[in-house]
């Protein structure tokens, strides 16, 4: 109620912005600022609202009304600390991909949008976007403030041209009640394959519908079993890909052995279509998943006693996937030089401290490990430290294709019987059939 | 003369006027799309880059394509075989129960309206549901299959979506054309000690010769281009055991990180071409019988 009514407010601040930026004179802005989730802090602050008056537009996804607000919160407080720059929010709902490619193609995209490392590679290859260096050495913020395989992740040919605005991990969710009533201790941080195969033969219960582990057909979670078996899903220029590598064969075959021995299954074998619906059911005692699975549970599954450590180790060590989203600048944008401002105040350390104590992303800047929020919210601070060491969600052009044929290769092992090897192969040589047509 | 060119004129003016805001929309968001699409057939282009003419290249690519010919095309093919007869033939035997003098008919008219005036997304959750592994329908039939994630199961499980949604519809079509034959027909046929069946087969049948056809042309359109229920249920798997050509176009088009507008508009045409071609079969079959 109050973030909605704040939300209004704000709104209402920003057309009283805009209607005052006609003269110039001093206007009264009241601006509220969340300090803290509970705390809200009225101020009022004086602002000089020059004549001219540069607009900028900002696109990205809607995911829900309260990470809509805390945008729009940082953006009024950008409008007071800059009243040069007015910043259009422009919220794209339904399907966005299809919304800002249209808009690219047509020219009409907005200066600042969001962009998923999974979409970068193309729009970084057609040369749609502005390469941000210079800007960011003109206001002297510096890569190495950024978690260092976020900001490599939005690297293209030696420029960046993508500032990470938050990120998520895969981390390993366990029901505590459940680990309990099976007697067994909880999963820790060194926790290995064998730790947790163990624990997932032990608290399956295929009759009642209990299984230890979710193990989806889902190109989102298999990966982080290859890289942790020493194994990558594509060469390092991903020209080609190593599905049928015997790397991701034994990833394959260890993923894959939790479904046929029973102590893991398939969200669908549940009646459910997200794990993460499982897990909060009690349906699956351990589930891999990010950030995105707190507030769900939280919302629906209030009473749900749960922990998470970051993935258990496999032969070769730690692996993990990192999924993020940057902003980024058009190359067709007018007012770079102020796109680049409100870029830099978005992801600054004082907006990204907002972001995190707002419970909904975790930010950026690599400073922010020490923060105090981390120790009352140790989930977070899993996600949060599974970055080093991970690879971003991201391979290639053919992506999507190379998602596609992953899935496929699991659902023909699940669905058809198919060995792993056999699967994996066949997906490996359609791919490749798929990156000479182009 | 001269006035009633003048006249003439006038009207035609007149008519042109009513006619602009349709015609200014089919011009630019149909036939210019169309020729358009067209053109991009033809092409490579991935939205963001001009278009680079390449011929008949996409076409060729298409037709070699191994998701079109292992998935879209057969599975395209056996949901229209299966779904046009089924609904056609349901919707005129459950239109000629309910034209009959039986009690609570207006009700059953209604019930069986009701899904066609309801959204194709909120069907296809419902049935995702009822069709779940652990859903009422494998309660009700002590069965244990996971309908939606069987390559077996799942295209049939879409058509029965299509053909309980579609049901409605039809079924208003054949009443209306049921409560147009003149009732004498049926007088003259009793008179002449024809039975039910004989009634059914030559006077009922043949009267509703245009309304089959209307139903059978608008059944092949829908169905060959299946889309919204396949999105929703099962965006096309498991193993692309529904993937149809409607689906195909959409994820080239717009799935894809590198999007092949030109490959999806080449399905896109072939596609057209299918319905041209079995829409004029069907009406050579339904509008002139051998018979006569």
């Amino acid at each position: 109620m109050n973030r909605k009514l704040f939300a209004i407010v704000s709104a209402g601040l920003l057309l009283a912005l805009l209607v005052a930026g006609c003269a110039p004179k001093t206007v009264t802005v009241t601006v509220e600022v969340p300090v803290e989730r509970t705390v809200e802090v009225e101020r009022t602050v004086e602002v000089e609202v020059p004549a001219e008056r540069i607009e900028v537009r900002l696109s990205g996804w809607a995911a829900n009304p309260q990470e809509t607000a805390l945008l729009e919160s940082l953006l009024y407080r950008f409008s007071v600390e800059n009243p040069d720059i007015v910043v259009k929010y422009e919220p794209i709902t339904g399907d966005y991909w299809q919304a800002i490619k249209t808009l690219v193609a047509s020219g009409e995209e907005p200066d600042i949008y969001y962009m998923d490392i999974f979409q970068f590679p193309f729009f970084a290859q057609q040369g749609v976007l502005l390469p941000l260096d210079d800007m960011m050495a003109s206001t002297g913020t510096s890569r190495d403030a950024f978690i260092p395989d976020l900001i490599d992740a939005f690297t293209y040919e030696g420029k960046t041209y993508g500032i990470p605005k938050d990120f998520n991990t895969l981390a390993l969710f366990y029901n505590k009640d459940m680990f309990a009533a099976a007697g067994l201790e909880e999963p820790t941080d060194d926790w290995t394959w064998d730790d947790l195969k163990a624990a997932a033969e032990a608290l399956s219960d295929p009759d009642n519908n209990v299984y230890g582990l979710g193990v989806p057909a889902d190109p989102g979670r298999f990966p982080i079993f290859v890289f942790q078996n020493g194994g990558k899903i594509m060469t390092d220029d991903f020209s080609d890909t190593l599905l049928d590598s015997p790397e991701v064969i034994e990833a394959a075959e260890f993923y894959t052995s939790f479904y046929f021995d029973g102590s893991g299954a398939l969200p669908s074998d549940v009646g459910e279509g997200w794990q993460g619906t499982a897990f909060g059911k009690g349906n699956f005692a351990m589930v891999y998943e990010g950030g995105w699975l707190i507030p769900y549970l939280n919302e629906q599954f209030p009473d749900l006693n749960y922990g998470a450590v970051l993935p258990p180790e496999g032969p070769a060590g730690y692996g993990n996937l990192i999924f993020t989203v940057a902003y980024v600048i058009s190359q067709n944008s007018e007012h770079p030089e102020a796109a680049w401002r409100v870029i830099d105040f978005l992801t600054n350390e004082a907006s990204q401290t907002t972001v995190l104590e707002s419970g909904f992303a975790l930010p950026s800047r690599a400073a922010l490990i020490d923060h105090p929020y981390f120790e009352e919210h140790p989930v977070s601070a899993t996600i949060f430290r599974g970055a080093e060491g991970a690879t971003p969600f991201m391979w290639g052009l053919y992506g999507s294709d190379v998602n596609e044929k992953m899935a496929q290769a699991l659902e023909r092992i699940y669905l058809e019987g198919q060995s792993p090897a056999e699967s994996f192969q066949q997906a490996a040589a359609e791919l490749r059939d798929i990156f000479k047509e182009g | 003369m001269n006035m009633r060119m003048r006249r003439r004129l006038g009207e035609w003016l007149t008519a042109y006027i009513f006619l602009l805001p349709w015609l200014f929309i089919f011009l630019v968001f149909v036939l210019f799309s169309i020729g358009w699409a067209f053109y991009l057939s033809f092409t490579k282009y991935n939205l963001f880059s001009p278009p680079q003419w390449v011929g008949v290249e996409q076409y060729l690519k298409v037709i070699r394509n191994e998701d079109f010919l292992q998935h879209a095309l057969p599975n395209t093919l056996k949901y229209v075989a299966v779904v046009v007869p089924t609904q056609t033939v349901l919707s005129l035997i459950i239109a000629f129960a309910l034209d009959q003098k039986i009690r609570f008919r207006r009700f059953f008219r209604t019930a069986f309206y009701v899904p066609s005036v309801t959204s194709s997304v909120v069907i296809s959750l419902i049935f995702l549901w009822l069709f779940s592994k652990i859903g009422i329908i494998n309660q009700i039939f002590h069965l244990d299959i996971d309908w939606l994630n069987s390559p077996t199961y799942a295209l049939p499980t879409i058509m029965i979506v299509n053909i309980w949604s579609t049901i409605g519809t039809m079924m208003l079509i054949f009443l209306a054309a049921l409560q147009d034959i003149p009732e004498s027909l049926y007088e003259a046929a009793e008179i002449d000690g024809a039975n039910r069946f004989q009634i059914f087969r030559h006077i009922t049948i043949p009267a509703l010769r245009p309304a089959i056809f209307f139903v059978v042309t608008m059944g092949v359109i829908g169905c060959f281009q299946v889309f919204d229920q396949i999105y929703v249920m099962t965006s096309g798997g498991p193993l692309g055991a529904t993937t149809t050509m409607a689906y195909l176009v959409y994820k080239w088009a717009f799935q894809s990180t590198n999007i092949r507008m030109g490959r999806a508009s080449a399905v896109a045409f072939i596609l057209s071409l299918m319905i041209l071609v079995v829409v004029l079969i069907q009406r050579r079959f339904i509008e002139q019988p051998e018979e006569e």
